[in-house]
């Protein structure tokens, strides 16, 4: 079997600590630190902008950091080394297939470059090619391509040298909507079969959470949340993480009064009540945001005060078919909630949106908790 | 007459002006083209006629082209053009591509590199033989001879040469260089499996350009010769002289022209191939 190669050696494949990279006066990775275990599928999740093509451009050779305290890849100090002596292979976004050399050549290029004899460079290109299947293209044109099989290609051009880590760069973005699910099956089956560790850049929230067991979002040149998908859902780490992971219903108020964990807060003369992040403890008055998830949002038709309840009421209501629920938009005083519902409402029907205390989160407005411990960061988002 | 007739009536008249446009330039295109080629078949007309010299076609012979072959003196000087613009052309591809590969890729710099080089198109060649006589002989101490005239070729072919690679650089994208180091190669590895490849049209077009601006150079070589006698030289006396050659010149230019034709024509098809071709 020519991939999968089997790495004896346990820790972890990539070791990043302390990446900075500035261009002149623009930082565009400030500090950045993190750590893949061997087989991991990880997700580089971030708006443009936010330094996470510069991360996987540090990791490739591709960029050089402006500091780092270490590069390790596969145990072994790669700070230093250029692209074409570390053993990571990337996947464009612009594919960057070679126009003048057929689909097979543009394959066997990463093993001519490390002098494979021909007979063996033809065989693992068509294995490569059917790993992506694609076993018919090999004398093919590259111009005679779609976008779906270049894409392909691209991905076995990279995979046929057996990196130690593949390195994908919004790799879908160039694909229209049905190929791309089409290509998110492929890759997780490609990942699972070959045992690779992937690590994915991508500025889609939904690609992060379908693709991979582990996301890295990152703003403004920093990792702001590293962690499974459910806990960036129901743990953000800040109001950009509540809103870039699309939390429907986040309203930013002050502290009132804390009482163990749950904390009582006030938007504009409303009261709410929430859970406090882990590791979070706000200062009386501080401003702060409270995040709830549309499906936790109920309607009812009476004002309610229950204990632990949390209730606002709207005057009218747009109900938005997403296939297989209701997403309804409702007009309160504070703005659009989003409940999530099996059917639509009457637009004309007042009402009000309930939602229990214990499934909103208080988080912090203008810093980031420190991942590990409860050391604020005192940085502006 | 309703609105509808006055819409039909004003389309009608916009198709009329566009027939008529259309009919004006294709006559003028046509103009152009016997202007330029007319001379040339007047030329080839003239090589198989029996009274070259005066100006009127027939009764028509191969006299002139028997004569040719049998009084070769001419053979000496095309041999000399041919050797000159053979080193010019190698010359012109190296240089060339050297410069043009980089040009498009290094921003302002590269604009005023490029002026700089393309404002000798601009000179006048006999000046220009003039200034490289006393600069390179006077200043320079380079001898008149082969040499000062591949000097002088190059120099004018040169401009040409580096056009033709550079409209094939700034197409080339750079994007490929670091997906190829990605995958493992090396600078040399880069250059000679991904870059020349792509870039070879603009610089055999290059060559094609240098060989054949050399072969027909006059006015910077009628300083520049020394004692050496290249082709158009070698026509030029000849015209002027009225010697018994001067009808063989007309078989003779007519042959280098269609020879010049076919390499213009492979170096703009080989210039203008597609990449994806």
């Amino acid at each position: 079997m020519a991939f999968g190669g089997a790495h004896s050696n346990s820790g972890p494949i990539l070791v990043v600590r302390s990446a900075t990279r500035r261009f002149g006066p623009v930082v565009a990775l400030e500090n950045a630190s993190l750590s893949v275990d061997r087989r991991e599928f990880v997700t580089l999740l971030g708006p443009s902008g936010s330094g996470k093509t510069t991360l996987l451009r540090i990791i490739a050779g591709l960029d050089e950091p402006s500091s780092i305290v270490e590069l390790s890849i596969g145990g072994a100090d790669m700070r230093g080394i250029p692209a074409n002596h570390r053993n990571v292979a990337t996947v464009f976004q612009h594919y960057g297939l070679f126009p003048h050399m057929s689909v097979g050549k543009n394959i066997e290029f990463g093993l001519l470059v490390r002098g494979r004899p021909a007979d063996e460079r033809r065989r693992r290109a068509r294995e490569a090619l059917e790993l992506v299947r694609l076993p018919d293209m090999f004398d093919r044109r590259i111009h005679q391509l779609s976008g779906g099989e270049r894409q392909r290609v691209a991905l076995a051009r990279a995979l046929v040298t057996e990196p130690e880590i593949l390195l994908l760069d919004e790799p879908l973005g160039a694909l229209d909507e049905r190929l791309r699910r089409e290509m998110q099956v492929e890759l997780l089956r490609l990942q699972q079969k070959l045992g690779t560790t992937f690590i994915l850049v991508t500025h889609s929230q939904e690609e992060a959470l379908t693709m991979s067991s582990r996301v890295v979002l990152m703003n403004h040149g920093r990792i702001v949340q590293d962690g499974r998908p459910q806990e960036l859902f129901e743990q953000p780490r800040s109001k950009f993480v509540a809103n870039f992971m699309g939390i429907e219903n986040v309203l930013v108020g002050r502290v009132a009064s804390i009482e163990a964990r749950t904390v009582n807060l006030v938007v504009n003369d409303r009261q709410f009540t929430g859970q406090l992040l882990t590791g979070f403890t706000p200062a009386p008055q501080e401003p702060v945001f409270i995040a709830t998830r549309a499906e936790r949002v109920d309607i009812g038709n009476g004002s309610s005060s229950s204990r632990g309840l949390n209730s606002i009421a709207f005057t009218s209501s747009l109900s938005v078919y997403k296939g297989t629920h209701y997403d309804i938009e409702l007009s309160t005083p504070l703005g659009t909630l989003v409940s999530r519902q099996p059917k639509p409402l009457q637009a004309q029907e007042g009402g009000v949106a309930l939602w229990s205390s214990d499934d909103c989160v208080v988080g912090p407005i203008d810093r980031e908790i420190d991942l590990k411990g409860c050391r604020p960061q005192g940085r502006n988002e | 007459m309703t609105a509808s007739e006055q819409l039909r009536a004003a389309v009608e008249r916009e198709r009329m002006i566009l027939r008529w446009s259309t009919a004006v330039a294709v006559i003028l295109g046509c103009v152009g083209i016997i202007l330029i080629y007319g001379p040339i078949v007047w030329l080839a007309l003239m090589s198989i006629s029996e009274q070259p010299l005066t100006g009127k076609p027939g009764p028509f012979t191969t006299i002139w082209y028997v004569k040719l072959f049998t009084d070769m003196r001419w053979f000496d000087p095309l041999m000399v053009s041919l050797a000159i613009a053979s080193t010019v052309s190698v010359l012109c591809m190296f240089t060339a591509a050297a410069i043009g590969r980089v040009l498009p890729h290094v921003g302002a710099v590269g604009l005023v590199i490029l002026s700089m080089i393309l404002i000798v198109l601009f000179m006048p060649g006999v000046m220009l033989g003039v200034d490289f006589i006393i600069f390179y002989r006077i200043l320079l101490g380079i001898r008149t001879g082969v040499w000062s005239l591949i000097l002088a070729h190059f120099v004018w072919a040169f401009p040409f040469a580096l056009l033709s690679v550079i409209i094939v650089a700034s197409r080339f994208d750079t994007r490929l260089l670091e997906v190829a180091r990605d995958l493992g190669a090396g600078r040399w590895r880069c250059f000679r499996s991904i870059e020349l490849p792509l870039l070879l049209p603009g610089i055999l077009s290059a060559g094609f350009f240098g060989f054949l601006l050399s072969l027909n150079e006059l006015p910077r070589s009628i300083f520049l010769r020394g004692g050496i006698t290249t082709l158009p030289l070698f026509e030029w006396a000849e015209a002027a002289s009225h010697s018994t050659m001067v009808p063989l010149i007309y078989g003779l230019s007519t042959l280098i022209t269609l020879g010049s034709l076919v390499l213009t024509v492979l170096a703009l098809s080989l210039l203008f191939k597609r990449e994806t071709a």
